[in-house]
This record gives C-alpha cells, sequence and structure tokens, in this order.
C-alpha cells in the first residue's frame, strides 16, 4: 500500500490509514475530497447557514469513530452514515421539526412533506430547489444518495437502514412526484401509474 | 443494483423521462466549500487529538498493532525526522540567507514576487488567481508589519493595485463566496494602509457602503447573502469597518457597531466561538480573531476588550497541524492581551512545523502567497 503515493490512495486505504496510524496526511486528503459533496448533502438538506458546520461536525465523528471503520465497508457509505447522523442530531438539538426528525428513521408519511407553493405547482414554474424540498423527508433522502452522491442501492440502504426494495419504491416515487412537481402538464397527460411496490398508503 | 439499472428495468418512455429528471437534478450547480473550511476542520480534528482519547474504540486483532503504539511509534519517528531535518539544516546551512527563499524571510519573498502593477498574482504560486484581491491585500498587510519598514514603497503600490481593482459598487472582485473574502480582507488592507487622499478617501466611501449593503438585520455577514453572518467574513468587516471609521468615514460607525454587537453575541460563556452563532461547533481560529477584533477595532466600547481578553484566555498555546490563519489570529490575540510568552509559543509551533515540512491545510488554493503573509502577520515586530 505504501508504494503508491498517499494523493493517489483510494479513501478506504486512507482511513485505514487514519484508523491505524492517526495519520493527518490521509485525514487531510479525506477532507479535502469529501468536504463538498457533505456540504451540498447538508445544504440539500435545507440546511441554510449552518451547513459548514455540519461538515466539520460530521468530520469530527469520523475522527472520533475511526476505530469502527473495517476494510470491507465502503468509505462513502460510513461518512454518510455519521452524516445522516449529524442531521438527525441537529435537528434534535434545536428542537425544530420534531416530527421531521424522527421521519428520517422511519417510512415516509405525507404529513411530513413540506408544503409545496400551489400556485407555482400549478404554473408549473417550481424550480429543482423547491422541488426537492417539497418531497417527504424519507424520498427526499434516497434521492440525495443515489442520484447526488451515485451510490449503488444496497449502500443506500445500509445508510438509510431500510431494504433494498425500498429504496427503489422510495426512488420510484421521488421521481414521480418530481416530474408531477417539475412537468405538471407531462405527468398530467400520462396514465397513472399507481403505486409502486412497497408503497405506503 | 444502482439507478441506471433501475431504471433501465422501467417502460422505456417511462424511464427516458427519469433519466432527464435525473440528468438535470445532477446538473443543477452545487455550493462550494467556504475557503477555510477544511483548515477549520482539521484544526478541530488537531484538537481533539489532544483533548480526548478515541470513542468507542474495538481492539484491532489482525494486522494493526494497538493505536497507542502506534501513536508512541509515529510521534517518535516525527521526533527523528524533525531531528535529522534539524541536522541537516545545520551542516548544510547557507552562508547568508536567500533573500528570495519564503521559509528564510518570507516578508523578503513576498517583495520579491511583486508584480510591476502593485498586485500579487495567485496563479504563479500556486494560488488560485479568483483570490488576487485578498492575497494582494494579505500580503501587502505583511509588508507592512516588517519591523525594518524595508517594504514601504511596495505597500504603496499595493494600495495603489487594490484601489485599481475596486469596482464602482465598491467591491473588489470574484464572484459569491469568493465575493464576500475578497471585499472583507481587501478593505481591511485599503483602510489600514493606503495613504491619505481624495483617491483613497473614495475608495474607501465605496468599500463601507458595499460593506454596509451588505450587513444583515442582525449584524453581522457571511459568503451567502441571506444568512445572519458568520465568525469569519464578519471579524474582518468590522476590523475594516473600525479601520475606515478611524480615517474618517462616517458611514462606518453605524455598521462597525452593528457588527461588534454581532460578535459580542458569538461569543460564548465557556470562552469560545462558533463559526455561526449558536451552532455546535467550536473553532479555535475564529476564538482567536473574534478576541483579536474585539479587543482592537472594539477597544473603545465598554466590555468589549475584556470580553476579547477572556477569549483570549481560553486559547491553546500548542496546536499539532498546520494552520496559519489560526497561528495569525492567535498571535495578534496574546499580543493584543499583553500575553507576549503565549505568541512566541505560537510561533515556536510554527517554525518547527514549517521545518518539519508540515502542509497547510489551505496552501493548496492560496499558495506560497497564503503562507507566507500569514508567516510574516504573525512574526514578531
Amino acid at each position: 500500500m505504501d508504494s503508491v503515493p498517499i494523493d493517489q490512495m483510494n479513501d478506504a486505504d486512507l482511513m485505514l490509514r487514519v484508523r491505524g496510524h492517526d495519520d493527518e496526511a490521509a485525514f487531510g486528503l479525506l477532507v479535502s475530497r469529501h468536504q463538498k459533496p457533505l456540504l451540498n448533502f447538508f445544504a440539500r438538506s435545507g440546511v441554510q447557514y449552518d451547513s459548514e458546520d455540519l461538515v466539520q461536525q460530521t468530520f469530527l465523528r469520523l475522527y472520533r469513530y475511526r476505530q469502527r471503520y473495517v476494510a470491507t465497508a465502503k468509505f462513502t457509505t460510513f461518512l454518510f452514515l455519521l452524516a445522516r447522523q449529524v442531521w438527525i442530531d441537529e435537528l434534535r438539538r434545536r428542537q425544530r421539526r420534531e416530527r421531521l426528525a424522527e421521519s428520517l428513521a422511519a417510512e415516509p408519511h405525507e404529513e411530513f412533506a413540506a408544503p409545496a407553493d400551489p400556485s407555482a405547482g400549478a404554473q408549473g414554474d417550481l424550480d429543482l430547489a423547491r422541488a426537492l424540498a417539497a418531497l417527504p423527508e424519507g424520498l427526499r433522502q434516497v434521492v440525495e444518495l443515489a442520484v447526488y452522491q451515485d451510490l449503488p442501492y444496497a449502500e443506500v440502504a445500509g445508510i438509510l437502514g431500510i431494504p433494498v426494495g425500498t429504496v427503489k419504491s422510495r426512488m420510484f416515487n421521488a421521481l414521480a412526484k418530481l416530474r408531477a412537481l417539475l412537468e405538471p402538464e407531462a405527468t398530467a397527460a400520462a396514465p397513472h401509474q399507481g403505486p409502486a411496490k412497497g408503497d405506503r398508503p | 443494483m444502482n439507478l441506471n439499472a433501475h431504471l433501465s428495468e422501467l417502460p422505456a418512455a417511462e424511464a427516458a423521462a427519469f433519466r432527464t429528471l435525473v440528468a438535470r437534478l445532477q446538473a443543477a450547480p452545487q455550493r462550494e466549500p467556504a475557503p477555510q473550511l477544511a483548515s477549520r476542520i482539521l484544526a478541530a480534528v488537531a484538537s481533539e487529538r489532544t483533548q480526548r482519547p478515541t470513542l468507542n474504540a474495538q481492539p484491532i486483532t489482525t494486522n494493526h498493532k494497538p493505536v497507542t503504539s502506534n501513536y508512541r511509534l509515529w510521534r517518535w519517528a516525527a521526533a527523528l525526522a524533525a531531528g535529522l531535518l534539524a541536522a541537516l539544516t545545520l551542516f548544510d546551512r547557507p552562508a547568508a540567507p536567500q533573500p528570495a527563499d519564503p521559509a528564510a524571510d518570507p516578508a523578503a519573498w513576498l517583495a520579491a514576487s511583486q508584480e510591476a502593477d502593485g498586485a500579487w498574482q495567485p496563479a504563479r504560486h500556486g494560488g488560485d488567481p479568483a483570490y488576487r484581491p485578498a492575497l494582494t491585500a494579505l500580503a501587502a498587510l505583511a509588508l507592512a508589519r516588517d519591523p525594518a519598514d524595508r517594504f514601504r514603497e511596495g505597500v504603496r503600490r499595493a494600495a495603489a493595485a487594490l484601489v485599481a481593482m475596486q469596482a464602482a459598487d465598491g467591491a473588489f472582485g470574484g464572484e459569491g463566496r469568493v465575493r464576500a473574502y475578497n471585499q472583507a480582507i481587501a478593505a481591511y488592507a485599503l483602510a489600514t494602509l493606503a495613504p491619505h487622499g481624495p483617491a483613497t478617501a473614495a475608495a474607501l466611501e465605496r468599500a463601507v457602503a458595499f460593506s454596509r449593503a451588505g450587513q444583515s438585520a442582525e449584524g453581522g455577514w457571511d459568503y451567502e447573502a441571506g444568512s445572519e453572518g458568520n465568525t469569519a467574513v464578519t471579524a474582518w468587516q468590522v476590523r475594516a469597518l473600525a479601520a475606515a471609521a478611524e480615517r474618517g468615514v462616517g458611514q462606518a460607525n453605524i455598521p462597525l457597531r452593528k457588527g461588534l454587537r454581532w460578535l459580542r453575541g458569538a461569543a460564548r460563556s465557556e470562552g469560545g466561538v462558533a463559526y455561526h452563532r449558536g451552532s455546535a461547533g467550536r473553532s479555535e481560529s475564529l476564538s482567536a480573531l473574534a478576541a483579536y477584533t474585539l479587543m482592537t477595532s472594539g477597544r473603545s466600547f465598554e466590555g468589549l476588550p475584556a470580553l476579547g481578553r477572556n477569549l483570549t484566555a481560553a486559547l491553546s498555546a500548542a496546536d499539532g497541524a498546520a494552520d496559519c490563519y489560526r497561528d495569525y489570529a492567535k498571535v495578534m490575540a496574546f499580543e493584543s492581551a499583553g500575553d507576549t510568552a503565549r505568541a512566541e509559543a505560537v510561533r515556536t509551533g510554527m517554525r518547527h512545523r514549517r521545518q518539519a515540512g508540515a502542509q497547510d491545510p489551505w496552501e493548496p488554493i492560496g499558495g506560497t502567497l497564503y503562507t507566507c503573509a500569514f508567516t510574516a502577520l504573525a512574526a514578531r515586530q
């Protein structure tokens, strides 16, 4: 492993150096590679101004829990698992939207969806950010991890603690809802698809 | 299975529509991390490293030795490497310091690197050209701090270059976060260094007007519009406004008071400051910067210097990882509080890390200009 220059090592090898040797340079590289995806993960979660603090908390937690990392786990799975925990803790800490925090650990419920602007929806001019914000939290996190972070469904399932089949159904529902918000005319003309397998009523 | 495979299972028309939607989502612009974010994270981890053991450590039974053993070995190896480096330095030392060696004399290196127009070009020295105004400002501030006053002409040329960079709205260049970073530091340098005269006065008026327009209702500034502020940008803006007010720019007084009030509200009872008010994290760099700002820019306001001294008392003088920005802020805070011993301890740590070849986390973006400027700014006067 040491024959590879450190800046060319993969994330798992860097994390093993952090775990085994408390290697500052390896940790710095992990920060450099993953700060932006994490920042956008929190920003798209609806954190407007504290997302950089949450990124810092996630890396601090990564350092504290470094001994829990095992080589068989993909690094991004480990990192986003921690990020999700930071996000849940932040919601609880602020004591804001407590029900939303609960929904992160449960199946999606429609009542947790942020209300979309009905006039904007009728005019079909919702932008992407607003459409994402209008998704229930459980659906939005699947989009975040599978679309923006490009993680395989098995990893998404591992991070969210749900079966792969549920990841599929949430993804289908999320894309259908986004399409309905962003392209209302197209979806109005399309035949009703019916609920995907595993959907909640 | 991944998203692509999932979409392939759907009917062709639906899959095509979803693929278009996914492409649209992925093409949406992303936020860029603040320039100091990586250094803040590494500083927080360095602080963690010295303060607490690993949580939830589990025994490692495979090829890895116990952490404590490896850690001791690592420290021993680092000490050995530092010793070897010191020995090599002694035996292979040139007869006289190289005037353009950034490690030997960062201020002289900065002076030698100044461009004909008075500015500095980050791209020539491993930095991002978008930060030319801020890096020019930092370099100029570093030259102005030279105890022998060797670079007076360079400072004058740099101040003129900053005035030339300024746009009609008072900003110094860049977009978004880059613009906010450039504005705060360039405005401070201009207010501190520029010679008196009508051109400087007009530039300062414009810079202060731009700062006023960007101040939040709560009194702070941030990289993004709509935020109540963050400590890093607010501290630099407050320093700029205080310097402008001292030069007679009347419109600086109200935003200065509001900015100081914001900083006062950022300080916590236990003696720390976070990046954002009310957030959980504590930043050693920003605690030092806020402390220094309260003691200097807030020195005419009741209670603020004492608050700055309290924040300074909670700072540590010993840090593990390289971070010129943090070290500069600490030196300034300790000196302002009259704690010259701890200021010197920070300088010693900087010197040792530099000799050991430690890289500043922000150097990949700021380049040598950045590290040299903060190193020179932290030097003893």
